[in-house]
């Protein structure tokens, strides 16, 4: 009964539905439509043809037809002048001589941008090979035949989403239970409440399961926005999914309880809990991969609670791991566990004495 | 179905003899500061038993400890016949208790409050039944927040209820409140008495313990140092030779405001 009252309490404070989902969907949906990771990367090269005949016209549709690049034509002067501008990474002009015996056909290539330049040119030089051989009718000894290894096609959103899942999971453990009891105990609402009969389990039990069903209802919330309107791959098994995040959930719940427990207002709450929260967010793999970052900042960052949930959620989204395959974040994450309960006992006082 | 009920037999034990709260000798220490000092004192059945005296004189901690929320360094508390040392979740489950200052979930509204009380106790209440005892029926639905202040003291009062307490602790439950309202709650305060609940109220209003209280005990620096009706405390002082030198009028300032502003006991 208490639990369905807290239940019917928690759910009719819009303040806090609000910020336990509204925000990492924002969040969500921005990072997922700007698109911060890799596009597929393209090269812009412009031709200028001067020889307007068949072989001209044959290297062009040829040139067209290579993914990587963005074929464009126009004039010499035209064609420099986008050049300069940076429009282009190269230009190639194909001379009035071109099909004629041996022609040089003049690439001018953008110093400035060395990364595209380069690969234009190596593009460039690879058709002309080709071209050549072909030209002269000679078979090559040896032909490269390139097979493409990935089988998914995985987009920054897939490793998004279960980030965005395990922070969303940790905002509402710290904050939701930081700013309802910090509030309670200044205003005396568990000191009322300690006057009953109520034993201080069972008012636990009932605020726990109130946080963890909002938890699953953002992990349904999330996964959902992120299936049907980012194309999230998801290849896993929704109860894992909700099993990892409620365990996960408990830990930022018990976080959340210590910092109230020790805290005796909301000034000296919430700093805390940002301390927690920040650092975490940025550095347990949320937003960029943490291969990125320098060896001695991933071991550390290894052991963060939330790279542990994000890297099982991800696990089992992306990869379809059981709970078996990601057992080894899952220690972390009840080593974790039990940490942050040890703390929310010593710490949690029901009243500012 | 009607909600007045009798108290149950308490079945006090032969050691509280008909008394509601016997206490014997209670001691409490907060460091080096004494809070309550080796008291004693015995609240009569149906009575309304007042604890006067100023701020930090240690009703307040007094009060706590026969209520289970702090425990006493030594002594004895006995309350509705149990020790409250011993066994304070039982003792809980047979009191009520007004807090000063009381505060309830935003998020619900009167009656399911009350329900949810009522559920602590194991008991399932006609909340409606309670809110019409303390004259809130019309805030039913309402939330907390969205009451005055006496109507917030009044269904604290309600919440301290849930449980048919033999004895109802009221910490203050005046403090703030304008003239009207708290005549208010005096009445209520009498009509609970009068189904044969005990009362223990502390207050630093002295109209207040004057009116309500059938016996005083004056606190000042966690001792008790006098314990008697209102009346024989007055006489005893008039007795000394005290002489005020402003001649009191039968009227004051306050008759005047409750005799314009309306009988009826308007509230908002």
């Amino acid at each position: 009964m208490l639990t369905w009252s807290s239940l019917k309490a928690y759910f009719r404070n819009r303040g806090a539905i609000f910020f336990s989902l509204l925000v990492p969907l924002m969040i969500m949906g921005i990072f997922g439509l700007i698109n911060f990771g890799n596009s597929t990367p393209s090269v812009n090269i412009g031709v200028v043809d001067q020889a307007h005949n068949r072989v001209s016209s044959t290297i062009i549709s040829n040139l067209k037809g290579i993914k990587a690049v963005k074929l464009h034509t126009g004039s010499l002067d035209s064609e420099k002048h986008e050049l300069q501008q940076g429009s282009r990474d190269l230009v190639a002009v194909l001379p009035a001589s071109i099909g004629q015996g041996s022609t040089a056909i003049t690439a001018y290539y953008n110093q400035g941008n060395p990364q595209n330049s380069q690969v234009a040119i190596a593009i460039m030089n690879q058709f002309v090979d080709r071209a050549s051989f072909a030209f002269a009718g000679i078979t090559p000894a040896l032909t490269l035949d390139s097979k493409p290894v990935q089988s998914r096609n995985l987009t920054y959103v897939d490793f998004l989403v279960p980030g965005m899942i395990a922070l969303s999971i940790m905002q509402t453990g710290l904050f939701g239970v930081v700013f309802t009891f910090v509030q309670w105990k200044q205003r005396g609402i568990l000191r009322r409440l300690m006057a009953t009969p109520m034993r201080v389990r069972d008012f636990f039990f009932s605020q726990l399961v109130t946080r963890l069903t909002t938890v699953a209802l953002q992990i349904a919330v999330l996964l959902a926005v992120g299936y049907f309107l980012l194309h999230f791959h998801f290849a896993g098994n929704v109860l894992y999914l909700l099993i990892v995040g409620i365990i996960g959930g408990g830990i930022f719940l018990a976080m959340g309880l210590a910092i109230s427990g020790a805290s005796k207002s909301e000034e000296t709450a919430a700093p805390i809990a940002n301390l927690i929260s920040l650092p975490l967010m940025f550095l347990s793999g949320i937003f960029f991969s943490r291969s990125s970052m320098p060896e001695w900042l991933q071991t550390v960052t290894q052991y963060s609670p939330l790279t542990y949930v994000s890297d099982a959620l991800r696990s089992i989204s992306v990869d379809g791991a059981s709970l078996w395959a990601v057992r080894g974040d899952m220690l972390g994450i009840f080593v974790w566990l039990a940490i942050a309960v040890v703390l929310a006992t010593r710490l949690f006082k029901w009243e500012v004495v | 179905m009607s909600v007045v009920t009798r108290p149950r037999d308490s079945g006090l034990s032969t050691q509280s003899q008909g008394f509601a709260i016997v206490v014997d000798g209670l001691r409490k220490r907060y460091g080096s500061l004494v809070a309550v000092d080796g008291i004693s004192f015995r609240v009569k059945e149906r009575e309304i038993f007042g604890l006067l005296g100023p701020n930090g004189a240690g009703k307040t901690t007094t009060v706590e400890i026969l209520e289970g929320l702090r425990g006493a360094d030594e002594g004895q508390a006995l309350v509705a016949g149990i020790d409250v040392r011993k066994d304070p979740d039982k003792v809980k489950s047979m009191i009520g208790v007004q807090l000063q200052s009381s505060a309830f979930f935003d998020g619900l509204n009167l009656l399911e409050l009350l329900d949810m009380f009522g559920a602590l106790y194991h008991r399932s209440v006609d909340a409606m039944a309670i809110l019409k005892k303390v004259d809130l029926t019309e805030k039913a639905r309402s939330t907390v927040s969205k009451l005055s202040g006496g109507q917030k003291q009044r269904f604290s009062i309600a919440t301290a209820l849930v449980n048919e307490p033999q004895i109802l602790f009221l910490d203050e439950p005046t403090t703030g409140l304008d003239p009207q309202a708290r005549r208010n709650l005096w009445e209520l305060a009498e009509s609970i008495r009068s189904e044969g609940r005990t009362i223990v109220l502390t207050t630093h209003y002295m109209d207040e313990a004057e009116t309500l209280c059938d016996r005083v005990a004056i606190m000042d620096h966690g001792r008790i140092l006098a314990m008697e009706p209102p009346d024989t405390l007055i006489q005893r002082l008039l007795d000394k030779g005290f002489h005020k030198d402003r001649v009191e009028r039968s009227a004051n300032l306050e008759d005047v405001f409750l005799d314009m502003t309306g009988h009826g006991l308007r509230e908002s």
